[in-house]
């Protein structure tokens, strides 16, 4: 499972704290790597914490246990060289899901591509800039005449390309993607997804891809993790994973999936996978060439 | 297309025979009336108080430009005519030492303004860096700061006022805008904590911060933007309570001794010219002061209601 070097999650716990006496274990021992250029997906139903991992792989959140590291790079570490920070900063980009509120409001789309630029002080001659923001729309699908533009007077799509334009114009090698459809039509979520995978043949980055459309990870990633009550159960390549399931969760999931024929649609029965209440002990097994499965002993 | 547009409706309740023979049945409507229809009424109209923007935009030019209008040193006492009435010479009179109302107001108004804009320049840097630091810090720490301005805030401003003005002892302008700036801050850092309280978890400043802005960055590139215009009237309260302050301190001896000249060094002789009905000692500077507070006062209660009535990015 942790056979890459270049972003390794190792055993990372988050417990957020409501109270003094309640807590939330929002994320328990989850380990996986991202190889370098590879498409990981990651799946599971609504507060298993997919964000919270893409939160602690961005460094935004400090796990409360295991660590993050990216090439190398303690994330979480208390002490980074200036070298480090910046290369982190640069080298990871993350999207969101609502591209609404990922972009400042009140700037135009030309203060908010500038953004990443201005902090790191890149590309102050005024025409390289230009040529610089219009390529990167360009990437994008979107043509000059949006810089002016504020994000309120675009389409929810246009907003999500903006803020891709915005990841892509660091040279990210990393792109942390929260559900980046999610909040889209579905012809245009099938644009993004296109988009997304143009992009990733383009220009090479490694792709963590957090989504609930089980379709949409079929046919953009390379390798699917599948996430449940904190917990990651399963994490196989993608065909294998949507041939052969075997985690009961992962099965359950995968039925739920629509089939685009209505007469199997209608006659069908979907399982319910049902989490067992206390968990004894648990453990990583491996079943198939990649393919991890978390079994009961 | 707009959606007015897909209105339809029957043209009548009974279909007319040019109808029934399958003319027309429908007529889209909406799309042409819009230009009849109620236009929603911009949000960003002001209705600034001109009046009062205007009389103080016509004293605070005076006073930059006293060294015109009053050539001379204002504190020049003509020994020969003291307390006297306005007239050619003196067009507003003089004090009990002789020195001409008119160049004073002028000059002594100056001090007064940069007092007011010193001590709330002061306080405001003061507010929103501890605002900041506040609502974008850990909990505990966000707890404890704001513990600390309430306690600052339960105390009575003047009593902290006076107490500082023993520790750095004479007053000058500079020192008594510092003790005025340090004293006036609590209430704008509450209103920054509370507006950065929530923006801070907003995506797009979480994603400054993962671009690596700093502190700085994303407080003037992001939260500066939203929370000045909800701080932008009690500035200008600010400005209005220091010179108020001011002229009380000084009124009451405690501030600008009478050598500086301000409107509050001047409302000092008030008592001795009360004595000997020398009305226009202490009516002018103070119809000044009143005037000028006033006005303040006006501009300050527009931009409230201006931000009560405009759009938010919270
Ligand atoms: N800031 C927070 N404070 C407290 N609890 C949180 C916080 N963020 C997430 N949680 C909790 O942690 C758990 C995991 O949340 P997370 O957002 O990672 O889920 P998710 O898989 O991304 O869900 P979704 O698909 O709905 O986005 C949830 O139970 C959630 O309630
Ligand atoms: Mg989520």
């Amino acid at each position: 499972m942790l056979n890459s070097d270049y972003v390794r999650v190792e055993h990372l716990s988050h417990r957020f704290h409501l109270t003094r006496k309640i807590a939330i274990d929002a994320l328990k021992d989850v380990s996986f790597a991202i190889d370098r250029g590879e498409i990981l997906g990651l799946v599971g139903e609504s507060g298993s914490g997919k964000s919270t991992v893409a939160r602690c792989v961005m460094g935004i959140l400090k796990p409360t246990g295991g660590r993050v590291i990216y090439d190398g790079i303690d994330v979480n570490a208390a002490k980074l060289s200036r070298d480090e920070n910046v290369r982190l900063q640069k080298e990871r980009q993350i999207i969101f899901q609502d591209s609404g509120s990922a972009l400042n409001p009140r700037m135009s789309v030309r203060r908010i591509l500038s953004e990443p630029l201005d902090i790191h002080g890149l590309s102050r001659d005024r025409e390289a800039r230009e040529k610089l923001l219009i390529q990167n729309l360009d990437f994008v699908g979107l043509d000059p005449g949006v810089l002016e533009s504020r994000p309120g007077e675009l389409s929810g799509g246009q907003r999500q390309r903006v803020s891709i334009a915005r990841a892509l114009l660091m040279k990210p090698k990393l792109i942390v993607a929260d559900e980046p459809i999610a909040s889209l039509d579905v012809s245009i979520q099938a644009q993004i997804v296109n988009l997304f995978k143009h992009l990733q043949a383009e220009h090479g980055f490694t792709f963590l891809f957090i989504a609930h459309d089980l379709a949409m990870v079929e046919f953009l990633c390379d390798r699917v993790g599948v996430m449940s009550k904190g917990r990651l159960v399963e994490l196989a390549p993608t065909r294998q994973l949507y041939d052969s399931p075997q985690h009961p969760y992962t099965k359950a999931l995968l039925a739920a999936m629509p089939i685009p024929d209505p007469r199997r649609e209608r006659s069908r029965e979907i399982p319910v996978y049902h989490a067992p209440e206390y968990v004894t002990r648990q453990e990583w097994t491996r079943v198939g060439f990649d393919h991890y499965v978390l079994m009961e002993r | 297309m707009s959606h007015e547009a897909l209105h339809v409706q029957h043209l009548h309740p009974m279909p007319t025979e040019a109808q029934l023979a399958g003319e027309l049945r429908f007529k889209v409507v909406g799309r042409l009336d819009t230009h009849d229809m109620p236009r929603p009424v911009s949000g960003r109209k002001v209705r600034l108080p001109w009046v009062s923007i205007a009389v103080l935009a016509i004293i605070a030019l005076g006073c930059l430009l006293a060294n015109i209008i009053a050539p001379g040193d204002a504190s020049y006492m003509d020994l020969a005519s003291p307390a006297k009435a306005p007239c050619a010479q003196y067009p507003f009179g003089t004090d009990m030492m002789g020195r001409s109302i008119f160049a004073m107001i002028w000059h002594g108004g100056r001090v007064s303004l940069l007092i007011g804009v010193l001590a709330t320049a002061l306080s405001t840097v003061i507010a929103v860096v501890y605002g900041t630091v506040s609502g974008a810090g850990p909990v505990w720490l966000d707890t404890l700061m704001m513990r600390v301005t309430e306690i600052f805030l339960s105390v009575p401003s003047l009593l902290i006022v006076i107490f500082l003005q023993a520790i750095l002892g004479p007053a000058n302008v500079v020192s008594i805008s510092v003790v005025l700036g340090v004293t006036s801050w609590p209430t704008i850092a509450k209103v920054v904590r509370t507006e950065v309280r929530q923006l801070r978890q907003s995506e797009y400043v979480v994603a400054s911060r993962c671009m690596g802005g700093g502190f700085m960055h994303v407080l003037i590139h992001h939260f500066a933007p939203n929370f000045l215009s909800s701080i932008m009237f009690m500035v200008v309260m600010n400005v209005r309570g220091a010179i108020a302050s001011e002229s009380t301190l000084s009124f009451m001896g405690l501030g600008l001794p009478l050598e500086i000249i301000s409107w509050g060094s001047m409302l000092s002789n008030a008592d001795r010219a009360l004595l000997t009905g020398a009305w226009w000692i202490i009516l002018i500077p103070g119809l000044f002061l009143v005037v000028t507070l006033v006005c303040m006062t006006n501009i300050g209660n527009a931009l409230r209601g201006e931000v009560n009535r405009g759009e938010r990015n919270l």
